[in-house]
């Protein structure tokens, strides 16, 4: 499956990147995301529970991994999620560019889902995923109105 | 013999229905002795995967939980599983043999494969505990599409072959390319045949108790084939065949994967019974079973068919893939029967057929209805139809010239069939199928009148006829026992199982013309090892042929010895004796009489002696053994009407001539054909499984795997013609596959019929809606 | 229940096939679950578990539900009528002696649930046309019959029952 779009930020490019690898910010937006650790460098683990469908409250167990990372312009996020409804992996890639004194983001994410989840939730799983993106953009972009209304500013 | 019309060819109402229809019938579920463990399985999600690791401490330790294994905890035990068919010997084939083992081991090679089996006090906790355990795999590219499979470079299934062919074979009978060059036309085509389910609507499910004190093992087992799973039970547990007793009870359908043998499931629950001393238990789930059930096959023709310009048929060659999933226990059963159907009712003068098996990440592939007859059907079906629009012939003008005469029976076609023998059609007359099918369809009238006009009020309707053989009654051979009792009841036991096609009926009917009783008065008991443990199984439509000819044999014999003792007391000579009313009498003379329970009494003395050279009761076993199948043949009529924007198709009539050689039960024979159409329907238009590009199902459930509804299956109209078998005393003829075989070719002739003038060319199956939609568009000129 | 403390349970009082039955159950049992095992009505069958095949159809107040859609708690203080409670001793409920003569059955395991939506259907549709006793099986799924003794078999019934 993939998902890929574009979303504006009313920030910088630093402070965009910075948003993105706080491991707090993203458990924070990410529905469903019970727990992120920075577990060693450029590694994240961390638990998230989502229903599909008839599916209710599968639990993952989630790795995360950086690569190539070019800040503040690019990064490779490697996702490994395993639970007793499946599994899902996929990579995707992340673009910042400045635009107009806030950031445009650019994503492509090739996603591979598997066991229950996508035996019976097929149909769902471009919905599910959109809406739990789009619910993630929103609440990163609110943390990061936040974190500008609070003074860090450039 | 008898004062009643004969039991032979009525309808007679089912024995055991009143115990079906009030709930009180027996299925492997019902089975609940207190104190039952029950088993889950822990299946892997991806389809091809290394094996790294598998961590069951939490699991075990969960309350209620009492096991757990993984393939490591088997030791010896574990084995890759029996070839439960030897490959048919043809000529320079070639066959790797791979089984699957009971847990993976190693890796795993496809998606469903059991990884680890979970023993607890419920089904609930069993299934609590899955959670609980911990594995990790190594995710390989997984492979799906058969000439991918093929292609350098492709992720390798099975290590040791260094490739993804599992079997070669090659049937040829004159000179196809002699007959090619002589051709008026040559037709070929690329035809597509895709997977489905057998959906059962019972599940798979096993109970095991094992007895320490008396040392028995007693198994219920949704089985078609109870006796060879006692047999195998018996060899891997090391236990003798009297110690293991398997019990297949009422079975809800069958359809072929329930006689595939030795699942993991079956070889590892009374294993875990043995072990634990204990009943254990599994049922599957029904998303389980789209993943841990075998299911039918895929198949990639490339077929080419040589015609004269009169429309006689030349040659045929035909070379084509087929998918045996991630293992192929099952020989090469279904391509050869494909091979061996495409021949149908024609004379085909020369044939080059050759089918290469290939491995996939793909569930097991089995015989479900049909086991591989209807690919045959469908790539010779489209390619007549083809020919026929090239040359100008009405499609059952075609079909008419090529049929075999009735002068030309038994016909050796020349190659090898499914059980290892010459394919030799026994006895057919094939021009009165075709003849009556049309007929009952009103084909002229349809193609003269009803079929313009409705097209001149805007309405698609379209007619395909097509015709097809089915190979039935194969041996090696089925055995009865038939016992008269003491109450007058007479007994039955044969070692075949039943899923719901009659036997208890049908098998009663045989015994009752010949012993002179009333079809309810005959017990008949299937499908018990402890009452019957001589025989093989249900499949390949031989129930009737192959144990009821045994219970026809056995009954004879019963006779024989009936009438010789009552001949002795009522003073006369043998042949004055008649079975009549359940009683032994003198012909002429009815009041001289014995019945036939007082008979059984007095052939079993407690004083006096029984003679030497005979045996008491009235109690006979026989066997019967064909060695070689009886040729069932059937011509379907289907006439659809096409809405041209939606692409939905409603099926307007459906008919079936059908000679399955001399019917016992016309209810029950139109059943398994209504059943066998209503299959054939739903693998032609409702029925498609969808994977993705990492053998992932996306729709192993009801919800998205489409099997028809009462709205979606017309009431078949069925006519039988009977040409007997010489095979067998009764002269009957197997049917349980007959509906479904055919289905899909004539489904396409009728759809491309309607929407004639379009250029649509239907070449695969299962056709739905929206695959018809695109079709449609994408031809020239198609409305956007 | 094996492996549940009563604590985890609650009580469940349903009156089944006309008699009042009382059991302490998990919250979760699946009602199919609890008609087949706990009470040991096992004439109920179970063929999907996710509500489409309809062989687990029962009475619930009169109405046709599918059990294994249902939990056990939700019948307490209700009235279950299963397979078992059509038939009067030996003698057959009209609907599957009509059964039994059209054939209407093969395998036998999805014809309870078929019985359980016919007979309130029959009851509000006494003289059925062909079309509506196929909208009427058409949440049941088999794999056997093709349907078309089921439908020969309603008709049977409706005419037994007076109705041409």
């Amino acid at each position: 499956m993939i998902v890929k779009g574009e979303h504006a930020f009313s920030g910088r490019p630093e402070l965009v990147w910075a948003l993105l690898l706080d491991p707090e910010v993203i458990a924070k937006a990410m529905p469903g995301t019970r727990e992120l650790a920075l577990t060693a460098p450029n590694r994240y683990e961390g638990r998230m529970v989502v229903t599909i469908g008839p599916v209710t409250a599968a639990e993952f167990a989630l790795v995360i991994m950086l690569e190539e990372l070019a800040p503040p312009r690019r990064f490779v996020m490697r996702v490994d999620g395993n639970g007793r409804f499946g599994f899902t992996r996929g990579t995707a890639r992340v673009e910042l560019a400045a635009n107009d004194g806030g950031t445009m983001m650019r994503y492509e994410a090739d996603l591979q889902v598997g066991g229950k989840i996508a035996a019976v939730g097929q149909r769902l799983l471009d919905v599910v995923s959109r809406t739990l993106l789009r619910a993630g953009l929103a609440a990163l972009g609110k943390e990061l109105e936040h974190r500008l209304g609070d003074g860090d500013r450039p | 013999m008898t004062e009643s019309p004969s039991w032979l060819g009525r309808r007679v109402p089912r024995n055991e229905d009143a115990r079906l229809l009030t709930g009180r019938a027996l299925f492997v579920d019902d089975v609940n002795p207190p104190g039952t463990l029950h088993v889950a399985f822990f299946r892997s999600d991806h389809a091809h995967a290394l094996i790294r690791g598998i961590e069951l401490g939490t699991a075990r330790r969960r309350p209620g939980v009492v096991a757990a294994y993984t393939a490591a905890d088997l030791g010896e035990f574990w084995q890759p599983g029996q070839l439960l068919v030897a490959p048919v010997p043809v000529e320079g084939a070639v066959f790797h043999a791979v089984t699957q083992g009971p847990l993976a081991r190693g890796k795993v090679c496809c998606a469903g494969e059991a990884l680890a089996m979970v023993v607890a006090e419920s089904r609930y906790l069993a299934e609590d505990a899955l959670a609980d355990i911990q594995v990790d795999l190594e995710p390989l590219p997984a492979v799906g599409d058969l000439e991918a499979a093929l292609a350098p470079g492709a992720p390798v299934i099975h290590q040791g072959l260094g490739g993804n062919l599992a079997a070669r074979a090659r049937q040829r009978k004159g000179d196809y390319e002699a007959a090619r060059a002589a051709a008026h036309r040559v037709i070929a085509r690329r035809f597509r045949y895709d997977r489905g389910v057998s959906g059962a609507i019972e599940n798979r499910g096993i109970v095991a108790a094992w007895d320490p004190r008396a040392e028995e093992l007693t198994v219920w087992d949704t089985t078609q084939a109870p006796i060879p799973i006692r047999n195998g039970l018996a060899r891997v547990l090391g236990l003798r065949e009297s110690q293991v007793r398997v019990i297949a009870p009422f079975i809800g359908g069958g359809f072929g994967p329930k006689i595939m043998m030795h699942y993991p499931e079956e070889l590892l629950v009374p294993w875990a019974a043995r072990r634990l001393g204990a009943t254990v238990k599994w049922i599957e789930d029904r998303q389980e079973s789209f993943f841990a059930t075998t299911q039918e096959r895929l198949q990639i023709h490339d077929a080419e068919l040589a015609v004269a310009a009169d429309g006689k048929i030349l040659g045929v060659r035909d070379r084509f893939l087929h998918d045996t999933g991630a293992y192929d226990p099952y020989g090469l059963t279904i391509p050869i029967n494909t091979q061996c159907t495409l021949l149908g009712l024609y004379d085909v003068p020369c044939y080059d057929s050759e089918f290469t098996v290939v491995f996939t990440n793909r569930p097991i592939v089995t015989p479900v209805r049909g086991a591989g007859r209807q690919h045959g059907v469908f790539v010779m079906e489209r390619l007549l139809d083809f020919a026929a629009r090239e040359l100008g012939l009405d499609p059952v003008e075609i079909r008419r010239r090529n049929l075999l005469t009735p002068d030309r029976f038994p016909h050796d076609h020349g190659i090898l069939f499914q059980d290892s023998a010459p394919l030799i059609y026994d006895s057919g007359n094939y021009a009165p199928l075709l003849e009556r099918a049309a007929e009952r369809v009103e084909y002229q009238r349809f193609k003269r009148e009803t079929q313009p006009a409705a097209r001149a009020g805007g309405r698609r309707l379209g007619i395909g006829i097509v015709s097809y053989v089915e190979g039935t009654g194969i041996g090696p051979y089925e055995g009865a026992r038939v016992t008269i009792e003491p109450s007058g009841t007479v007994r039955v036991a044969t070692g075949v199982g039943t899923q719901g096609q009659g036997h208890f009926t049908t098998f009663a009917q045989i015994v009752a013309e010949v012993l002179g009783v009333e079809v309810g008065r005959v017990e008949v008991v299937t499908g018990d090892t402890r009452e019957f443990g001589w025989g093989s199984g249900t499949f390949a439509s031989r129930g009737i042929v192959v144990a009821g000819t045994a219970c026809h044999e056995a009954a004879c014999r019963v006779r024989a010895k009936a009438v010789a003792l009552a001949a002795e007391i009522l003073g006369v000579a043998a042949e004055e004796v008649e079975l009549a009313s359940a009683g032994a009498r003198v012909r002429g003379a009815p009041q001289r009489r014995i019945g036939l329970g007082e008979l059984a009494r007095r052939a079993n003395p407690l004083r006096g002696a029984v003679r030497p050279g005979t045996e008491p009761g009235l109690e006979a076993t026989a066997y019967f053994g064909p060695d070689r199948g009886s040729t069932a043949a059937g011509v379907h009529a289907m006439v659809v009407e096409v809405d041209p924007e939606t692409a939905l198709v409603a099926i307007r009539r459906y008919v079936v001539v059908h000679d399955c050689g001399r019917v016992i039960n016309p209810a029950i024979v139109d059943g398994q054909i209504q059943g066998g159409v209503a299959h054939g329907i739903g693998n032609a238009f409702y029925e498609a499984l969808a994977w993705d590009e990492n053998g992932q199902l996306l729709n192993a459930s009801f919800m998205d795997y489409l099997l028809p509804t009462a709205l979606d299956v017309p009431t078949v109209e069925i006519v039988h013609l009977e040409t007997p078998s010489p095979l067998n005393p009764l002269g009957v003829k197997g049917v349980g596959e007959a509906g479904a075989i055919p289905t899909a070719a004539a489904f396409a002739q009728a759809v491309e019929d309607a929407l004639a003038g379009t250029g649509l060319e239907i070449l695969e199956a299962p056709l739905s809606p929206n695959r018809l939609f695109e079709l449609l568009q994408a031809l020239p000129g198609a409305a956007r | 229940m094996p492996g549940v403390s009563l604590a985890d349970t609650h009580p469940v009082v349903v009156t089944v096939n006309g008699v009042p039955r009382e059991r302490a159950v998990e919250p979760r049992l699946l009602l199919s679950d609890f008609l087949r095992h706990e009470l040991g009505l096992t004439g109920t069958h179970v063929g999907c578990e996710h509500g489409v095949c309809g062989a687990c159809t029962v009475l619930l107040d009169g109405e046709a539900v599918r059990a294994c859609l249902l939990f056990a708690v939700q019948t307490d203080g209700h009235e279950v009528t299963t397979v078992e409670g059509l038939a009067e001793g030996e003698d057959l409920h009209p609907l599957q002696a009509a059964f039994r003569e059209a054939h209407g059955l093969q395998c036998g395991f999805c014809t309870p649930g078929v019985l359980m939506t016919l007979v309130p259907f029959l009851a509000e549709h006494p003289a059925p046309t062909e079309a509506d006793i196929r909208e009427a099986l058409s949440g049941h799924l088999c794999r056997c019959t093709g349907y078309a003794g089921m439908v020969e078999a309603v008709k049977l019934a409706a005419r037994a029952a007076g109705h041409p």
